[in-house]
C-alpha cells in the first residue's frame, strides 16, 4: 500500500470528522453549562438540513447567506428550547435527559409531518477536484471542511475573547461563582444552548449538499458526536476537537480495510477502549 | 407487605379474567403485548431504582430474542429450554458490559450504553447475514412447543404463558422491592456516596441490577421472538428504547406501580394511536416532556402530591402570615 493512499484516507476521514466536531462541540457546550444530555441535538442538526434545503434548493439563496441563516435561525430555535423546557430543569440531569429525548421524537415527527417523510435532495454548490501532490479531493469537500474549521474558530475566539462568552465559561465553571459576580446566569445558559444548537445547524447547512436532507437525519451525525464527546471528555472543547480527528483518523483508514458497518463498529469499539483507560476521556478536567 | 400483595393479586386477577370478557384475538394480543412491555418495564425500573437510565436494556432483550430464535431455528432445541438459556445468555453478557459502563455514571452512563446499543444492533443488522438475517430480519421463528400436554399454537395459550411469566417475575421484583436489596438501592439513588461512607458495595449493588434485568429482559425477548416469529435489528433500537423510557416514567418510578400505570396506559395509546404513526411518536414525545415539567414524579405521584398541595393551602388559609417556614 502506498503512503498516497494512507494520506488520502486520513485526509477523506478528517474532512467530514470536522464537521462532526462541530455537533459535538455544541454538545458538549451545553453539558459544560447546563449539564444536559441534549439526545435532540441531532434535530437540531436536521432542522439547518432543511433550511438549507428551502432557502437554497428551492429559495435559490447564496451558499454562504443560507449557512449564515441556518445558524441564526437553528439557533434561535435553541434558545427558545432552553427557555421553554430546559430551564425548567436546572439541576435535575436525569429528567432533563429524559425530556431530551421526547424532544427528539417531538421534532422528528413534526419534520416527518411537516416536510414529509422522504430524501430531499440538495445540489452541490461546488464542482470540480484539488489535486495536492497525488491527492485528491472535491472542492465541496474542502469548502465544507474550511467552512467547519472557520467555525470553530469563531466559536474559539467567541468563548475565549467576547463577554457573553466568557460569562458562559465562567458558568460552566462555578454557576453560584459566576452569579455572585454579576453574571446572568439564565442569559448565559440560554444563549450557551442556543450556540450549541446554532453549531449543529451549521453541520445540517454544511453536510445537506453531501448527503440528502430527511427527517432522521440527524442520527447518525449526533452518534458521531457523542463518541467524539465521550473519547475527548465531556464538557471539554479541545477534548472534542481531538477526539474528532481520532474518529476522523480511525474511521478514514479503516474505510480502507473494512466495509462501512464495520467502521461504525470501529468508533463505539474506541468509547469502550477509551473508557477503560480513562473512564471521563482523554482530556477532561474532572 | 399488603399493598403491594394486593397489586400483585389485582394484576394476576385482571390478566386471569380477561378471557372471560372477551377472546377475541386482537385485543388478546395487545393484552399480552401489555404483560410483555410490563415485564421490560418492572426490569427497567429495577435498574433506575438504583439512579441509572440504562440506555442499552433493550439491547439485552434483543440478545436474549436472537439467542433462543437461533437455537431454536439452528439446533432444534426447545423453547422451554430456550427461554432459560436465552435469558442466561443476555444475564452472563451483561456482566462484562455492566462492568464496564458502571465505571461511570450519570451523563456518560447513558452515553456508554447507547454506544452499546448501538453497536449490538448494528451487529445485528450487518453481521453474519447468513445467522442473524440482516437487514430483511430473522424469519420463521416457530411458536413454543408443546409441553405438559399443552399446545402453544393458540393466541389464548401465548397470552396465558406471558400472564403466567409477567406476575411471577413482577412478583419476584416487588419482593426485591421491600427486600434489603430494594432499601439499599434507594439509599444508592438518593445519594450514593452517603451509602458507600456507611459501607454498602455501591458498584456490586449496581451491577446486580443490571443483570438482574439483563435477565428478565431477555426472559422477555425470548418470548418477543417466538410471539412475533419475526426479528429485526430495528425492534431493539433507539425507538422502541425511547418506547420503553416513556412507558416507565411516565407512570413514575418511585414505586414499583408507576410503570404498571404507564405500561397500560402507553400500550393502549399506542394501539389507538397505530394508525398514525407520526402522529403517535409527537403525541408520545409530548406527553414525556409534559409530564417530566409538571409531574416529576410521574403520574402515580400526582393524588399524593395534589393532597400535599392542598393540606399547605388549607394550612396557609389558616396559619397567620409569616408563621410557614416552607418555600
Amino acid at each position: 500500500m502506498s503512503i498516497e493512499l494512507l494520506v488520502q484516507a486520513l485526509l477523506n476521514g478528517f474532512g467530514l470528522a470536522m464537521v462532526y466536531v462541530l455537533v459535538a462541540l455544541g454538545l458538549t457546550l451545553i453539558f459544560s453549562i447546563l449539564e444536559i444530555i441534549n439526545f435532540a441535538h441531532g434535530e437540531f442538526y436536521m432542522l439547518g438540513g432543511y433550511i438549507t434545503y428551502y432557502a437554497y434548493a428551492l429559495f435559490g439563496l447564496n451558499y454562504f447567506a443560507t449557512l449564515g441563516l441556518a445558524i441564526l435561525t437553528v439557533g434561535l430555535a435553541g434558545v427558545a428550547a432552553e427557555r421553554l423546557i430546559f430551564h425548567h430543569l436546572r439541576g435535575r440531569a436525569l429528567n432533563a435527559f429524559i425530556v431530551s429525548l421526547g424532544l427528539l421524537w417531538v421534532m422528528q415527527a413534526g419534520a416527518q409531518l411537516a416536510f414529509g417523510v422522504l430524501d430531499k435532495p440538495v445540489p452541490s454548490a461546488f464542482s470540480g477536484v484539488v489535486r495536492v501532490f497525488g491527492l485528491v479531493m472535491s472542492v465541496e469537500r474542502v469548502v465544507v471542511t474550511l467552512s467547519a474549521i472557520v467555525l470553530i474558530a469563531a466559536l474559539y475566539l467567541f468563548l475565549r475573547w467576547s463577554r457573553p462568552g466568557r460569562a458562559m465559561r465562567a458558568v460552566a465553571q462555578d454557576p453560584d461563582a459566576a452569579a455572585l459576580q454579576g453574571v446572568n446566569i439564565d442569559a448565559a445558559s440560554a444563549l450557551g444552548f442556543g450556540v450549541g444548537c446554532a453549531l449543529a445547524g451549521g453541520a445540517g447547512g454544511l453536510l445537506a449538499p453531501l448527503f440528502a436532507v430527511s427527517p432522521a437525519m440527524g442520527a447518525l451525525p449526533v452518534v458521531k458526536a457523542f463518541i467524539i464527546i465521550i473519547v475527548g471528555g465531556m464538557g471539554s472543547l479541545p477534548g472534542a476537537v481531538l477526539g474528532g480527528l481520532l474518529l476522523g483518523g480511525v474511521e478514514g483508514l479503516g474505510a480502507l480495510f473494512m466495509g462501512s458497518a464495520a467502521v461504525n463498529i470501529l468508533g463505539f469499539l474506541m468509547v469502550i477502549v477509551v473508557l477503560l483507560v480513562r473512564p471521563r476521556g482523554l482530556l477532561s478536567g474532572a | 407487605m399488603s399493598g403491594p400483595a394486593a397489586g400483585v393479586a389485582l394484576i394476576a386477577l385482571t390478566a386471569a379474567a380477561l378471557p372471560l370478557i372477551t377472546r377475541d384475538s386482537y385485543y388478546l394480543d395487545v393484552a399480552t403485548t401489555i404483560l410483555m412491555n410490563l415485564t421490560l418495564t418492572m426490569s427497567f425500573r429495577l435498574q433506575i431504582s438504583t439512579g441509572q437510565i440504562n440506555m442499552a436494556h433493550i439491547s439485552f432483550m434483543g440478545i436474549g430474542a436472537y439467542a433462543s430464535a437461533l437455537l431454536v431455528t439452528r439446533a432444534g432445541l426447545s423453547f422451554w429450554a430456550t427461554l432459560w438459556i436465552g435469558a442466561l445468555v443476555a444475564a452472563s453478557l451483561a456482566v462484562p458490559i455492566g462492568s464496564i459502563a458502571l465505571r461511570v455514571s450519570g451523563p456518560y452512563y447513558f452515553l456508554i450504553t447507547f454506544a452499546f446499543s448501538e453497536v449490538v444492533r448494528l451487529f445485528f443488522n450487518n453481521f453474519f447475514e447468513g445467522l442473524f438475517g440482516g437487514p430483511s430480519g430473522l424469519v420463521g421463528i416457530p411458536k413454543p412447543g408443546r409441553v405438559l400436554g399443552l399446545a402453544f399454537d393458540s393466541k389464548l395459550a401465548l397470552y396465558g404463558l406471558m400472564a403466567v411469566m409477567c406476575v411471577v417475575v413482577v412478583l419476584a421484583l416487588v419482593r426485591l422491592d421491600y427486600s434489603r436489596f430494594g432499601l439499599t438501592a434507594g439509599a444508592i439513588r438518593q445519594a450514593d456516596l452517603v451509602a458507600e461512607t456507611l459501607g454498602v458495595n455501591v458498584f456490586r449493588y449496581k451491577l446486580t441490577a443490571f443483570v438482574l434485568g439483563s435477565f428478565v429482559a431477555g426472559l422477555a425477548g425470548v418470548f418477543f421472538a417466538h410471539f412475533r416469529q419475526v426479528l429485526h435489528s430495528s425492534d431493539f433500537g433507539l425507538e422502541p428504547m425511547v418506547l420503553l423510557v416513556v412507558f416507565t416514567v411516565i407512570g413514575g418510578t418511585g414505586s414499583v406501580w408507576g410503570p404498571a400505570v404507564g405500561t397500560i396506559l402507553m400500550t393502549i395509546a399506542s394501539e389507538l394511536l397505530r394508525e398514525l404513526h407520526h402522529y403517535e411518536i409527537l403525541v408520545f414525545g409530548a406527553v414525556l416532556i409534559l409530564t417530566m415539567l409538571f409531574a416529576p414524579e410521574g403520574l402515580v405521584a400526582l393524588p399524593s402530591a395534589a393532597r400535599r398541595l392542598l393540606r399547605r393551602r388549607r394550612r396557609q388559609a389558616t396559619a397567620p402570615a409569616g408563621a410557614g417556614l416552607a418555600p
